[in-house]
């Protein structure tokens, strides 16, 4: 089991024709993704991989109406628009991975999907990744991911490859890792994802690989003070030395005033009893010390 | 992106909000004929990008030509929070009988837009919302359908009957600004009411998304640094680079690929007391990215080491070798290098390294030891 990118997921590619999105639809395949159409605006027609091109995501669902899920490779500037097709032509997952998207946009999408039902992750996410349903959506990369008990969400891509592939090493695998985006506003913050992980029985621990920015991770915390989650949580942040009012890589990751620090971070998790690591050999310790009980 | 307070002005007025007469002065001299025709008090703003001139005691009144003048006089050339201030705004001073707060801004847990008002303006509204809460309206709306008479109703709901109605002109006005400018924040603090009762923005302060810029391009220009600096950031963000000063007097220079790692090794280093310089977040790293990043670091002569993290998972560890071996060999390199490389085809790119005598490091907590040990080393 896993959640969210499943066996039974049908994909369609937004934007199948670009350099990206290609390279990525190929390395899906391989993996065993279910990419079932791709659409490339005003110019539908022909294949990539073997997969049909359309010219809308209409067209595309009309003749594939068990097409369940769309990955967005569009360009930022596109991604409200991209995003609203899919969301009209009722599609219930949608993952925007590319980075950049205007903040208004952002939010117009996210209430679009509110309205009709769906499930947007993102945006500025590397997708998700379920190695015992052999379904990836997006780009990570996967010969870092291997089965097992263990649910991951987090803020960042690269740092998630980091700390998976030392999971892997060590044998412990996991059930889903996604990448929620590394944006202040996304579609699946940890709160949301903590509700999908608490519903699948594989999963048996969760890793929150979390940064400074925003409350997500003290909103998660709170769910786990409150018996609102119940199997163990432990997570690892990263930010502990940014400067206040600096952007350090994510537009997430920003501190303002009292809002987002790391001690407040700390302090929740403290309160909830989740362990928090604060090296990467530390989130491995504290992984066995867990599945251990 | 935040727009200086005669921009943000400029943008109110042509949207039918009311603003002070006013000039932007670059001289001391220019301020005096301004005031002049004024024939009253006036204020004076240096026009900076930190939001706390108050308190720096950087807002200036005058009563006749000739002190405007020598205020103008005094506040060019100060610097405030490291920024000289080479730009003033003379404005008429506005008998005031009332001082509103009105904003508007992202509500990052709702996920939803704020309009926020207060019947208690010109201080820090942050403040007012902890103190007296009951006198700070707070509504969130939705993106698409805008203010709705209920939103606005509900919003002017927190002033007096008589009032009511001249603030939800201004909330509606307010919001086209918001809407039309992509904006972060929008914010008038504060906003006067007249004897006359008119409302004037007497300060407006206007944040545009950054990732919106495309749609604004006419508003991109250098604010707070020389051309030199806003060249310097156009480029970076032109190659989607990410590229931060940390510390001038900083030992480590990092280059490395993705925000959460490279906050991870900012974490490391300092962790173990070490002084990171600066670092740079290559988006998407190949050998051509590689070798184009090296020239940020190598002519910085205070850095003691470079830190290269390398943790290939859609890209290939020899690849990115041939682009440092490419830098290498048309650039000698004044700082020690420590290459950690993880990933795919790791062997091959170990290999291009070693032949040219650069180590390479397998473990990220090693190589953060390394370049420690390094700077340590060499002070």
């Amino acid at each position: 089991m896993s959640i969210i990118a499943k066996r039974s997921t049908c994909v369609l590619i937004q934007g199948i024709t670009g350099t990206a999105a290609r390279l990525h639809t190929k390395n899906m395949l391989d993996y065993g993704t279910k990419i079932i159409a791709g659409t490339r605006p005003g110019g539908g027609g022909g294949e990539v991989y073997g997969v049909p091109v359309y010219d809308s995501v209409a067209q595309a669902v009309e003749k594939h109406p068990n097409i369940n899920t769309t990955i967005l490779f569009v360009p930022p500037k596109g991604t409200k628009e991209a995003a609203l097709e899919a969301l009209n032509a009722g599609i219930k997952i949608v993952v925007m991975v590319a980075e950049h998207v205007p903040l208004h946009d952002n939010l117009e999408i996210l209430e679009e999907g509110e309205k009709k039902g769906a499930l947007v992750i993102g945006p500025n996410t590397p997708g998700l990744i379920s190695p015992s349903e052999q379904t990836k959506l997006g780009f990570v990369p996967s010969q870092y991911f291997i089965p097992g008990p263990i649910g991951v969400a987090s803020r960042s891509g690269t740092l998630t490859y980091e700390i998976v592939s030392r999971l892997t090493l060590n044998g412990i695998g996991q059930t889903t890792c996604i990448g929620v985006g590394g944006d202040p506003i996304v579609g699946t913050p940890f709160p949301k994802i903590l509700r999908f992980f608490q519903e699948d029985p594989e999963t048996k621990a969760v890793l929150l690989i979390g940064e400074i920015g925003g409350t997500r991770e003290e909103e998660a915390a709170e769910m786990i003070r409150d018996r609102k989650f119940t199997k163990p949580v432990f997570s690892y942040l990263v930010g502990r030395t940014a400067p206040e009012g600096k952007r350090v890589g994510h537009a997430g990751a920003l501190i303002e005033g009292n809002r987002g620090t790391i001690k407040s971070k700390l302090a929740s998790f403290g309160e909830a009893g989740v362990p928090v690591a604060d090296t990467p050999a530390d989130v491995i310790r504290i992984a066995k010390e867990i599945l251990k009980d | 992106m935040r727009l200086y307070e005669y921009e943000a002005k400029e943008i109110f007025q042509k949207y039918g909000l009311v603003i002070p007469r006013g000039q932007v002065v670059e001289s001391a001299e220019e301020a005096r004929p301004f005031a002049f025709q004024i024939g009253g008090p006036v204020v004076i703003k240096p026009q900076v990008s930190t939001k706390k001139r108050g308190k720096a005691g950087a807002i200036r009144f005058a009563s006749d030509p000739e002190e405007a003048f020598r205020q103008s006089q005094s506040l060019l050339g100060m610097t405030l929070n490291h920024e000289k201030i080479s730009t003033l705004l003379v404005e008429e001073k506005i008998e005031i009988d009332k001082e509103f707060y009105i904003g508007m801004t992202i509500d990052y847990s709702s996920l939803k837009p704020v309009v926020i008002a207060s019947p208690l303006g010109g201080v820090d509204i942050e403040e007012i919302a902890q103190e007296k809460p009951a006198m700070v309206k707070k509504i969130g709306f939705s993106i698409s359908k805008g203010l709705t008479d209920q939103d606005l109703e509900e919003q002017a709901s927190i002033f007096k009957p008589n009032e009511q109605m001249l603030m939800k002109e201004v909330t509606k006005k307010l919001y086209q600004i918001f809407r039309d400018y992509d904006a972060e924040m929008v914010e008038i603090n504060p906003l006067a009411l007249t004897k006359q009762g008119i409302a004037v923005a007497l300060d407006a302060f206007l944040n545009v998304d950054d990732d919106s810029l495309f749609r604004h391009s006419n508003l991109v220009k250098p604010r707070g640094m020389s051309q030199e600096e806003f060249k310097f950031e156009q480029s970076l963000k032109e190659k989607k680079w990410k590229y931060i000063e940390m510390d001038r007097d900083g030992e480590i220079g990092i280059l490395s690929s993705g925000a959460g790692i490279t906050m991870a090794i900012l974490d490391l280093i300092k962790m173990h007391r070490g002084r990171p310089a600066n670092f740079l977040d290559t988006a998407q790293m190949n050998a051509e990215g590689i070798y184009n990043a090296f020239s940020l670091f190598a002519g910085n002569t205070k850095l003691k080491v470079l830190l290269v993290n390398i943790f290939a998972g859609l890209n290939r560890c020899d690849d990115l070798a041939m682009g440092i071996k490419r830098y290498l060999q048309e650039h000698p390199l004044r700082m020690p290098l420590v290459v950690r490389m993880i990933g795919y085809r790791e062997d091959e790119g170990k290999s291009i390294l070693k032949g040219i005598n650069v180590e390479t490091i397998r473990s990220l907590e090693d190589s953060v030891e390394k370049v420690i040990q390094i700077a340590k080393g060499a002070r």
